[in-house]
This record gives structure tokens, sequence and C-alpha cells, in this order.
């Protein structure tokens, strides 16, 4: 089924996510650092008046780490909007087809872009289990609650 | 009537019934603590109640209600008159009354059938508790009450505008908080225009009038609104003393439930978030803490236990504090519990071990009952405390009680901070920690239980760079500033590159993204669209003595791994640096005598063996330099290592000491535990 997403590249790997997610695109959001905050986390941005948390997208797929925080892809997720750094200006694609399965974690499968393949990434199963909710629902876990 | 006028009407009485059904709840308990003899009063207060409520509903055209409260009415009559006392039973099955005379209104007003089975189940709850009577005449005509109540109303009226603008106007919740964050938004734009009058105009907003003038208005403003949001504690304490009440009687306890400081404000917000925990902490009392009335008894106390919440503002905070006269926390309980649990309880002491009790999953109780203790444990009191940026404290005294502490802030939006900078970035630290702030240079720093510490009202107090603390690289070139903040318990001062200034932040929670962070209390957007970090500073001191117990824990493994040993001497005339060194060296294993001057250090070298002299160099007598050409000059003493310690820091100081002989050189300036240790490692041999 064709899914219209936004696709945008890590490094030299592209990677996508459903275009309904996405809110906007911000270039040098310049974030404010978070002491103490585990590596994901490149700070925090304000976005007209909102706190909005930034990730180190590589990170998140554990791929490595961005230096540059130049431009972020705010998406919507279940705990409110969350900023994506990623390398270069992303753009948006209809994806046909998935052409092959995905192995990072977060992510639904691999889709053919003109110029190459993109991995459409899950935000929310990629952000929630670092934050409050999906501390707590490991915690649920375990107790067996 | 018109039906819009009918609706309106219908809303009032809402709101009416709302109130009077609290105040009824409240004097039924009443009842059942009061004397019999002075109970009258507060059975003429139920009735009238009732009977007001009746009229009321009548006026409204709620007949059911109107008949129900009828019947109530009735039974009150006999307390009234006397013929029949307020017993338990009587108190209990009249709490059931009023509860169903309530849910009875709501249903009305929802526009719900009433469900008559429920009114007939209270009513003969009612008659059985009161005993058999003559039959009471229901049908009375409900007409012959309905005139006083509605000459009420209009009298109301008559007396003129006062009575309804004095009233009450319900607002939903979610129009106030949208009013307090445009309020802030408000503000926080106000301070931005005043940047850009100075940036493009040059003008210095904060000499305009005009400019001044809004800053003051929308300061109270914000405070109105903040203000706005605020209920006292009262609001949750009558439930909770139902609570208590219908939770000892079912485990037939006897308590009495005090509550103190109930006109204390906070954020409502906050406080529907406690609610739940205050009833958890409530119900655990009476279940695990409180024992029976035999219990009590056996141990010499009074059979009556005592139940207290106590709630006060301190700062910017509100301290909820229940208590309770119980066994207190049964600490061996507890370790077992976390033996089981696979929880390494060696070396925690007491209270380390008490706080356990705040993990997931803990309950002391030997039989898992229906008032606590099922499902739900502490560790759920704690997240919900956390989540409102508070936090929860217990401290207990085996067979004299238990005391449960909520502290959390009044409201979680305006904070009045001092701002300072560190690693290069600005944080803010809510003022009413902040002791007071003292320059670097002025400062004298201390060292004891390795860690830095400095003086302060003749009480030590623990120093750390905020920079460390927070895990950022320091930029700080200069002399900084100590920042002193309070902590729950104990102060801590913080080295910050500078001082900022101080201001009222509108802090907002960190996005629900990001994980609780003990450090940081919230974040606000500043004027020029940067964020700022509100800091937390009993987190900080945590955060901070964490740290440095680990680096403590450091050096004592370093210092058992190496196993040092050496024969030293210490020479040097203040007493302070001669102990301290003394101090670090004998808990690094070796063996350590001291000497004030040269001529005292020779004498030591003439009668023992040492591997090492650590001198000073300006000493009374015999300075350093000499007493090293002595040593050099003397046959049996040329190949023992000597360690030159001085203030004198210059180029030609350290070659008159190397000229002099010694093997090596520290600058007490650059001296810490692990310089010296290192510098001795250097020339002593360490065997393993």
């Amino acid at each position: 089924m064709p899914t219209p997403a936004v696709v945008f590249r890590i490094g030299h790997d592209q990677y996508a996510v459903a275009a309904n997610t996405v809110r906007e695109v911000v270039s040098d959001p310049r974030p404010t650092r978070l002491p103490t905050a585990p590596a994901v986390f490149l700070g925090a941005f304000n976005l007209r008046g909102e706190v909005v948390p930034m990730f180190d997208t590589a990170a998140l797929l554990g791929i490595g780490k961005l230096t540059d925080t130049s431009i972020a892809v705010v998406v919507n997720t279940a705990a409110g909007p969350a900023g994506l750094v990623v390398s270069g200006l992303p753009k948006v694609v209809v994806l046909e087809d998935e052409v092959g399965p995905s192995e990072l974690r977060g992510t639904f499968g691999a889709y053919s872009v003109d110029d190459g393949i993109a991995v459409l990434v899950d935000m929310d199963a990629l952000l929630l289990p670092h934050t409050n909710l999906g501390a707590s629902a490991a915690t649920d876990g375990l107790v067996g609650r | 009537m018109s039906v819009k006028g009918l609706e309106r009407l219908r809303t009032l009485f809402a709101q009416e019934a709302e109130q009077r059904l609290a105040r009824l709840g409240q004097l039924v308990l009443e009842l059942e603590r009061s004397e019999v003899g002075d109970s009258a009063d507060v059975i003429a207060e139920v009735f009238r109640e009732v009977h007001t409520l009746k009229g009321s509903a009548a006026v409204v055209g709620f007949a059911d209600v109107g008949r129900y409260a009828h019947a109530v009415e009735d039974k009150l009559g006999q307390l009234r008159s006397g013929s029949v006392i307020p017993t338990a039973a009587i108190v209990d099955a009249l709490l059931v009354a009023v509860d169903r005379l309530g849910s009875m209104i709501w249903e009305s007003v929802g526009g719900h059938d009433v469900d008559e089975n429920a009114n007939s189940a209270a009513l003969g709850g009612l008659d059985a508790a009161f005993g058999p009577t003559e039959a009471t005449e229901a049908t009375e005509a409900i007409v012959d009450a309905a005139p006083p109540a509605v000459a009420s109303l209009r009298a109301g009226r008559g007396t003129g505008g006062t009575r309804e603008s004095s009233g009450t106007v319900m607002v939903p919740v979610e129009r106030l908080d949208e009013l307090v964050r445009m309020v802030g938004e408000a503000a926080a734009g106000h301070l931005r225009v005043g940047r850009v009058l100075a940036e493009r105009i040059g003008v210095e907003a904060a000499n305009l009038a005009e400019f001044s003038e809004l800053s003051r208005v929308l300061n109270d403003l914000q405070d109105r609104a903040m203000r706005t949001r605020m209920v006292p504690v009262s609001t949750i304490t009558d439930s909770l003393q139902r609570a208590v009440r219908d939770a000892a009687r079912n485990l037939g306890k006897d308590v009495r439930w005090e509550a103190h400081g109930e006109n204390t404000e906070l954020d409502r917000g906050v406080l529907h978030q406690l609610s739940d925990s205050l009833l958890h902490l409530v119900r655990n009392a009476i279940d695990h803490g409180i024992d029976t009335p035999e219990q009590r008894a056996a141990a010499g106390k009074p059979r009556e236990a005592v139940l207290r919440l106590h709630a006060m503002q301190l700062g910017s905070e509100v301290i909820i504090a229940v208590s309770d006269d119980g066994g207190g926390v049964n600490l061996e309980r507890v370790r077992e519990q976390a033996v089981r649990r696979g929880i390494d309880v060696e070396g925690l002491n007491d209270d380390e071990i008490l706080q356990l009790i705040f993990r997931s999953g803990f309950s002391t109780a030997k039989f898992v009952s229906d008032i606590s203790g099922r499902g739900v444990s502490l560790d759920a009191v704690r997240s919900s405390v956390d989540a409102a940026r508070g936090r929860v404290e217990v401290r207990s005294t085996p067979g004299v009680g238990s005391e449960f502490r909520i502290i959390v802030p009044i409201t979680l939006a305006v904070l009045r901070c001092l701002l300072v900078e560190a690693a290069g970035q600005r944080f803010a630290l809510p003022l009413h920690r902040v002791a007071l702030a003292q320059a670097e240079e002025t400062t004298t720093l201390l060292h004891a239980e390795g860690r830095q510490m400095i003086q302060l009202d003749g009480l030590p107090v623990p120093v750390s760079d905020l920079a460390d603390v927070l895990g950022l690289p320091s930029t700080r070139t200069g002399p900084g500033t100590y920042v002193i903040v309070n902590g729950t318990v104990g102060r801590q001062a913080f080295l910050v590159d500078g001082l900022v200034g101080q201001r009222d932040v509108v802090v907002k929670g960190l996005s629900a993204l990001v994980p609780r962070l003990e450090v940081v209390a919230g974040a606000s957007v500043e004027p020029d669209g940067s964020i700022l970090l509100v800091l937390d500073p009993p987190g900080l001191i945590e955060r901070s003595r964490r740290d440095s117990m680990r680096s403590v824990d450091d050096v004592g493994t370093a210092t058992d791994q190496r196993r040092r040993s050496g024969r030293l001497l210490v020479v040097d005339d203040a007493l302070t640096v001669r102990e301290l060194q003394r101090t670090i060296l004998e808990r690094a294993g070796f063996d350590v005598k001291v000497a004030g001057d040269g001529i005292e250090a020779l004498a030591h070298l003439d009668n023992e063996e040492f591997d090492l002299v650590l001198t000073d160099v300006e000493m009374p007598r015999m300075d350093g330099f000499a007493l090293t050409e002595h040593i050099r000059a003397h046959p049996s003493l040329s190949n023992l290592a000597v360690l030159i310690l001085t203030s004198l820091a210059s180029d030609t100081d350290r070659r008159r000491g190397m000229d002099a002989g010694a093997d090596g050189y520290i600058v007490k300036s650059a001296f810490d535990e692990r310089s010296l240790l290192a510098a001795v490692d250097r020339l002593v041999g360490t065997p393993v």
C-alpha cells in the first residue's frame, strides 16, 4: 500500500517515518544540554514555547553517534513531540511495497526510494523505551502486575 | 419558569448540594465523636441541612429527592427529640443514607432515573439501626416543606446583589490551566519585547515607566492566576477522615483522626495527584501501623490510637505528614523481604533498610488484607509523589510509631530562582534553597573524609564543582563562586563560574519523553528563545554525595589492592597540615611519624630508620632546605628519599630544593590526597 513518508539521511543511510507523524522540520534548533540524561538525548530546544527533547537518531537506532545538530525532524509521539537530528534536509516520498525486512530495533522494513533503500522507522517503539512511560512499562512487566 | 431558568436553578442547586452534602458528612462524623450530652447542637445542624436540601430539591422539581430527604429527616427527628441515642450503628446507617442522598442528587441533576432500590436499601438500613418505631408519614406533604425553602431563596435574592456577587462560579480546571499558561507566556513575551527594544532601538526597557508598569501588572496577574488553582488541603481531608473511620471499624481498631494545618493551600493539580497517596498512607497506617486496642493496652498505650495529618507550608513547598502512634515499621520483616527479593542488605543501616519499603512490590503485612497491601504498595505512593515533583520520606521508631512525609512544591508553575553559570551553560537554582553565595577567592577549603569542605557557621559543608555533578566538562578559567544550597538534610556548596542574577522563572515540566532526571526540576523558555534548566538542589546534593562516596571507595580499593608499606617522617610546623598528611598516609597503609621542624626531624632520624621524609620548607629553627642538606650530608641517611611540600611555587625555589638534594617537590596549592599518594608512591617502592 503506498504510504507517504518523510525520508532523511543518517550518515550515508536513508530512513523514513510516516508523513502523518511528522510535524515540521527545524533548522538550527540550538538544543540546551540535559545534564545526566542518557546519551540518546542531545538536549531540549524551544519550539514556539514548547520544550521539545532532541534525540541523536543514530544512537537511537544503535548505529553510531551524530555530531552535527543543525537539522531536526519534529515528530509526534504518544508522549509528545520529539526532535530527531538528521544529516541533511529530508524529503517527502511515497513508499510503495516493502522490498525486504529490516533488522534494526524499532524499524518496520526496507523500502525502495529513487536513489536506494530507506528503512521505515517505528517512532514509538524507538523512543518510548527511553522515557518514563517506557521505564514504568518495563517495571510493570518485571513485577508482573 | 422557563426551561432555561429551571436549568440555571438546577445548576445552582447542584452547587449548593455539593457544599451541604460535604458539611453533612462532616457533621455525622462529628456526631459520632461528641459526647451524648453535647450532641444536640450537631443533631440540630444535621437536621437543618437535610431539611434545607429537601426544600431546595422540591423547588427545582426533584420530588424523589424531596421524599427521600423527608424520610431521613423523620429519623433525624427522633434523634433530635432525644428518643434515640446516636450509636455507632446509627452513625453508620446515617452515613450510608447521606451518601445515598448525594448520589440521588447527582442522578437527578444528571437527568438519570433515581435508583429506587438503593433508596429502599438505605432507608431500610436506617430503620434497622433506629429500631422499630411507629410508621412514619412519608407522604406528609412535600409541599409543606417547600414554602420555607422558596421563601429563603427569595429572601436571598431580596437582600440584594451582594450575595450573588460574592458567590462562587464553577470553572473547569482546564480553563484555569490555560489561563495560567497564557499569563506565563505573556510575561515571557513581555521580557522578549524588552530585549528587542534594547537591541533594535537601544532603549533600556527597565527605565521606561510604561514598561515597568506593565511588568508589575503582569506579575500581579501571574500571581492571581496561580492562586485561582490553589485549594486548601481540607478539600481532601474530609474524605480521608471518612476512610479512616471505615478502615478502623472494619479492622476493629480504635483510631482518633486529627488534622492540622488544613487551611494550607497548594495547587489543585498537585493536591489531586496526592490524594490517592494520602489515602493509601492512611489506610496503610491503620492496617499495618496501628495495633488492635488489646495489643495497645498490653503495650501500655491508650486503647485509642491517634492518626494525625499535619500540613504546613515551608517556602515554596508544602509538607504533608501522616503520623501514627502505632508499632512502627517492622525492620526485621523488611529485611527478610529484601533478602527474599535478592537485595543485598549487608552493610545497610536501619534507615537505609527502612527506605526499602518504597521499593516496588514491598509489603510488610503478614497477611494481605482488603484495606491495603494488595496490588499497590508504597512504591505507588513514591511514584505519584515523584510525578508531582515531590518526595516522600519515612521515619519510624519501633513501638512508638511512624511518620510519612510527603513534600511537594506548592505549584509547578512559577519559581523565584538564582541564575548561575557553569560549564558554559546557564542554570536556575530555586532561590528558597539557596543559603548564600561567596567568592572562591575568599573561601578557605578544608579537607575531611576524603572530600573538600568549607566551614559555614562553624559546620563543615561539603564542596563540589557544579559542572562535575552535572557530568559536564568544566569551562571555568578564573576564580568561581560557591553557592551554598540547603537540601532536605544538610547543606552543600557548589562551585559555579559566576552568578547571573535572580528572577521569577515560569517552570514547565520537561517533556514526558525525557526520563526523570534527579538533578533537574524543570525547564523554562528564556526571553531569547533558549531553554533554561531549573536544577533541583536536593537531587544535586544526593548525586554529589553518591559521586564522592564512589571516589572515596576508589581510593580505598586502590589502597587495599596495593597494600602500601613504608616508614615515613612528616615534617611541618602547621599542626593541621601535619595531621592531614598523617591521616592520608596512614590510611594508605604507611607507618607515619611526625616532627614540627628540621631539628626535631633530625632527632627522629637519629633514633629510627625511615624510607621517606616529607617536609615543609618554611619552619622555625631549621627549614626544609637546610634539613634536606643535612640529610644528604649524613653518610647513613644518604639513601633516604626526601619530598618537599611547600606553598612556594617559583622555579628558583624548585631549583633550590633540588640543589639541596630533594627527590621530589609538591606545591601545596595543587595538593590533594591523590597527588600526595602518587608522589609518595613514586619515591617509595610499593611492594604488592
